[in-house]
């Protein structure tokens, strides 16, 4: 059998990040000595390597401030590498539980404004609103502002967004695991549905079960670095007992 | 890598495109830059009794002090005909340049949410931030003709140059909500200082008074002269007065405006997409 293209190519990325809060330091340093030396930099990602296919759905595991969700954040085309190339097929949507849209605007209004943003149509949106709005399952609550919803109701906004223009690359920092069983009922057969249409999708989260479930291959990031990349029970496994021991 | 990977068209995720591309890419999301301002306005009087009615009082108040000030207390309206019209227009026309880029400076900081989400080419969020200033510009425009008329100066033939003076005004905005919005970026301070210059601004403008009287050749140096005289903003409120008051204005005016104006604007443009790639990071 053929081996489906690839679809992602990661290459010996790095990537680093100012602290905000050294920010002030960093300015007066960078105004009084005219050096870019002393500012005080987190190398989150560093020099991390791999491929994914279409179709394939890839989890990525690793303890908290492993580098995961910048690397993620890369992958989006959010933040861009200091070092490496990110190669894709297609343009990727990141989907993301931790930044809402726009706060004080109404769930009806986000998903709006964030399909727009995703270059859909004014009328391409009204065709499909309703879909979206029936997906969320949110009922009357789509109609207060966004700063009222809980993890969860954010998540299926998020979600409805990100999967309304079928991304060819998904990428999900841990969206799904703040749900209920029914949301992640329904997200997986939508996951399940974009990975037949030669999708691909990459997500981190800190349930291993999700992982097992969905993925086919797993990657385990620590301290930016690539530990191990392999079928995704493997690599579960291995990351179970080493945080075991 | 067999031959058939090759063919897969894989392209680099962390390229700037080029202008055409990038323009391109704005144009088809041009819905996103025009729902972007109807939520901001929808928004920003929210909290308030009055709600969507200090669009049109806020600009109104401001009209009503500065009247007070120049006009009654220190008389500053000798000599110009339909004082009350003429410091309108002045304060509309400079309101929106001042709002455009003092908003600017905020559409990068204030939408990080957005920025930390989804991907889409970020000049949207200046020009998002201008069309909204432009839209209560609408509703400003319309003081200014109910006044034009209740003031005995009448309908125009004039007027139908407000699209091409509202497209030049728009770009030198745009220009200058480009530059602010890319120094908020690395400097949070900048929104802070904005407010500043732009109130040392209104005193060389000529938006409460009529800067040539301060500015006679006897006592003011030629250099300064051409100084002030470079300010676009000048030109710009010169000719929405030739608009609705009649005053003189010159071609030469109008092209210094139309060339200092485009240069604003691309350079500008310019220099906020060189660090497209870094907004929305910290």
């Amino acid at each position: 059998m053929a081996v489906p293209p690839l679809s992602i190519s990661v290459r010996n990325v790095h990537i680093e990040y100012e602290l905000y809060s050294d920010r002030r330091a960093a300015i007066a340093q960078r105004l009084i000595t005219r050096t870019g030396t002393g500012r005080s930099v987190v190398r989150a990602v560093r020099g991390i390597s791999f491929d994914a296919r279409e179709g394939e759905a890839v989890g990525v595991i690793g303890s908290n401030g492993s580098g995961k969700s910048t690397l993620f954040s890369a992958l989006a085309g959010l933040l861009a590498p200091a070092r490496g190339q990110i190669l894709v097929s297609g343009e990727p949507t990141l989907l993301g539980v931790g930044a809402s849209l726009l706060p004080r605007a109404s769930g009806y209004r986000n998903i709006r404004i964030g399909c727009l943003a995703l270059g859909m149509s004014s009328q391409e949106i009204d065709a499909r609103l309703p879909e979206l709005i029936e997906f969320t399952e949110l009922g009357e609550a789509i109609h207060r502002p966004l700063r009222t919803y809980s993890s969860g109701m954010r998540a299926r906004l998020h979600f409805a967004i990100a999967t309304s223009v079928e991304p060819k690359i998904l990428l999900i920092d841990e969206g799904l695991a703040v749900g209920d069983r029914r949301f992640k009922r329904k997200s997986n057969q939508r996951i399940r549905g974009l990975l037949d249409k030669a999708g691909t999708l990459m997500m981190v989260t800190h349930s291993l079960g999700e992982i097992r479930h969905t993925c086919d291959r797993a990657l385990w990031i620590e301290q930016g670095k690539l530990v191990a990349d392999g079928e995704a029970n493997d690599v579960v496994d291995a990351y179970t007992e080493a945080s075991e021991r | 890598m067999t031959a058939t990977e090759n063919a897969t068209a894989l392209r680099p995720l962390h390229t700037q495109a080029p202008v055409d591309r990038y323009l391109a890419d704005m144009w088809s999301r041009r819905d996103f830059a025009v729902a972007m301002p109807v939520e901001q306005i929808r928004a920003s009087h929210q909290d308030t009794l009055l709600g969507n009615i200090w669009h049109l009082g806020n600009p109104m108040l401001n009209v009503a002090v500065y009247y007070l000030v120049f006009g009654l207390m220190l008389n500053t309206d000798r000599g110009i005909r339909n004082f009350i019209l003429w410091l309108t227009v002045g304060v509309f026309a400079y309101r929106l340049t001042q709002a455009s880029v003092t908003g600017g400076a905020r559409s990068i900081s204030r939408n990080q949410g957005l920025l930390r989400s989804l991907r889409f080419p970020r000049a949207l969020l200046p020009v998002s931030e201008v069309i909204s200033r432009l839209l209560t510009f609408g509703f400003e425009l319309g003081v200014l003709a109910v006044l034009a008329v209740g003031t005995g100066e009448g309908v125009s033939r004039r007027w139908l140059a407000l699209p091409f003076v509202i497209l030049v005004h728009t770009m030198l905005n745009l220009g200058g909500a480009f530059i602010t919005a890319r120094l908020n970026d690395s400097f949070r301070d900048v929104e802070q200082i904005v407010p500043y210059m732009f109130r040392l601004l209104r005193y060389v403008s000529g938006v409460m008074f009529p800067i040539e009287r301060y500015l006679d050749n006897a006592t003011t140096a030629p250099h300064i002269q051409r100084i002030f005289n470079l300010n676009p903003l000048v030109d710009l409120i010169n000719l929405y007065r030739w608009v609705f008051l009649g005053l003189p204005m010159e071609l030469f005016q109008v092209a210094q405006l139309v060339v200092v104006s485009s240069l604003v604007l691309m350079v500008g443009f310019w220099y906020f997409r060189r660090a497209e790639l870094r907004y929305g990071r910290s």
